[in-house]
This record gives structure tokens, sequence and C-alpha cells, in this order.
């Protein structure tokens, strides 16, 4: 299965967020958040984003989503000379995009369709 | 031009096309080929969502109870179709 990776400036945020995708698309698929800076406040730190992508990973790729702003600068960072394509971060609405790809990832559909399913998440009505 | 099948089926009493529920239908969805819709049952509300799309099973707010409409078109439409109105009326909370 396709593994999710959360970013965001909260722990707490990645984590209820990681919670919740997992209570929808059922335990089996890896959401791993990653959250908050090296001292514990609000921040990003790479180091954490990089282990998450590493539990995350099961070998089908895995897909990015990241809050806001520096976030997303840090995944790029990371990502930055690996772009191999295996570890995707999408344009994507934090919430409705981990929930989006948690239950594709969950059905077994591949990379591609587990990232597509996220950023359309963009254009979904909430009712 | 790919025939289009359709079909109604009842939530069980008690159980909304919500999180895990809304899940389990999604993922049996995504297990067939065919273009597969669901939908109110147009007395107050037919709104029609894709049948793969987790957010738009959700923003339907189906509750307990409630006809659905489901369609299908494609190569294994009938099959579909078969195991989507099975998967509504088998689905707990």
């Amino acid at each position: 299965m396709v593994g999710i990776v959360l970013v965001s400036h909260s722990l707490e945020l990645a984590r209820g967020l990681a919670d919740l995708a997992s209570q929808v698309a059922g335990a089996e698929v890896k959401v791993e958040p990653a959250g908050g800076g090296p001292d514990g406040k609000l921040g990003t730190n790479g180091d954490a984003v990089r282990e998450a992508i590493a539990r995350a990973d099961c070998g089908q790729g895995v897909v990015v989503l990241a809050d806001l702003g520096s976030s997303i600068l840090t995944v790029r960072h990371l990502l930055q000379g690996k772009a191999n394509g295996h570890v995707r971060l999408v344009d994507a609405p934090f919430v409705e995009g981990a929930v989006a790809a948690a239950v594709m990832s969950s059905a077994g559909q591949s990379l591609e369709d587990v990232a597509r399913a996220a950023e359309e998440a963009r254009g979904a009505s909430k009712f | 031009m790919q025939a289009s099948f359709e079909s109604t089926v009842a939530l069980p009493a008690g159980v909304a096309l919500h999180a895990r529920p809304a899940a389990t239908f999604v993922k049996t969805a995504l297990g067939f080929r065919s273009q597969l819709t669901v939908g109110l049952d147009g007395k107050v509300d037919s709104r029609v969502a894709n049948a793969k799309s987790i957010l738009a099973v959700l923003a339907l707010g189906a509750t307990g109870g409630t006809v659905l409409r489901l369609s299908a078109e494609g190569e294994d439409a009938p099959a579909a179709l078969e195991a989507l109105a099975s998967c509504v009326s088998g689905l707990v909370e």
C-alpha cells in the first residue's frame, strides 16, 4: 500500500489528522504524522519528516501532504535531488486530501491514483 | 455505447454513510472498472456522487435508512451493482 505522511507545524494537528484518516480508511494503511519543530514547539523539522517517510514506506511509494508555508519548504528541501517519483509531495487540502489518499491507498490503488485523489480533494464540496 | 444499470438499496437503520461505512462502500466500488454512482432517492434531495470518491460519498450525508440509487456503466456493471447493493445492506457502524 501507498504510505501517507502528514506534515504540520503542529504535532497535535498531524497526529489528530493521522488518527482521523486511519479511522476512516482502516488501520492497515500507514499514515504517519510529522509535526512541530525540533524544540517541540510549533514549527517544522526535516529529520521528523524524513523518519515519517521511512516509517510510511512499504515499497509502493509515499504521498506527503503538508499544511502551510514552511512545511512545504521543508518537504521540498528534503526531496531535492531525490526526484525518483517514489515519494510525492501533493498540492492538496490537508484534511480532505489526507482522508481521500488514505482511502484510495487502503483499496490498493497506485501511487499515481492516490496522489490524484488527494489533489482532486481541492474541488470537492463538503455538502 | 455501454448499457447502464440501476438499482436502489436502503442503508440499514442506524448506519449513516459516513467515515468507516463510507470507506467500506468506496473500497468496494474501487474494485470494479465500471463508472459507478450513488445518489439520494430524489424525494427531497437528488444529489449523485461518484461512488469511487470518499469525499463525494461523505458529502451526500446519507443517514441510516436512506434509500440510495446506485448506477453502473461499463464492462462489469452488473457485478458492480450487485456487490455495491450487498455492501450497503451489510454495512455496520
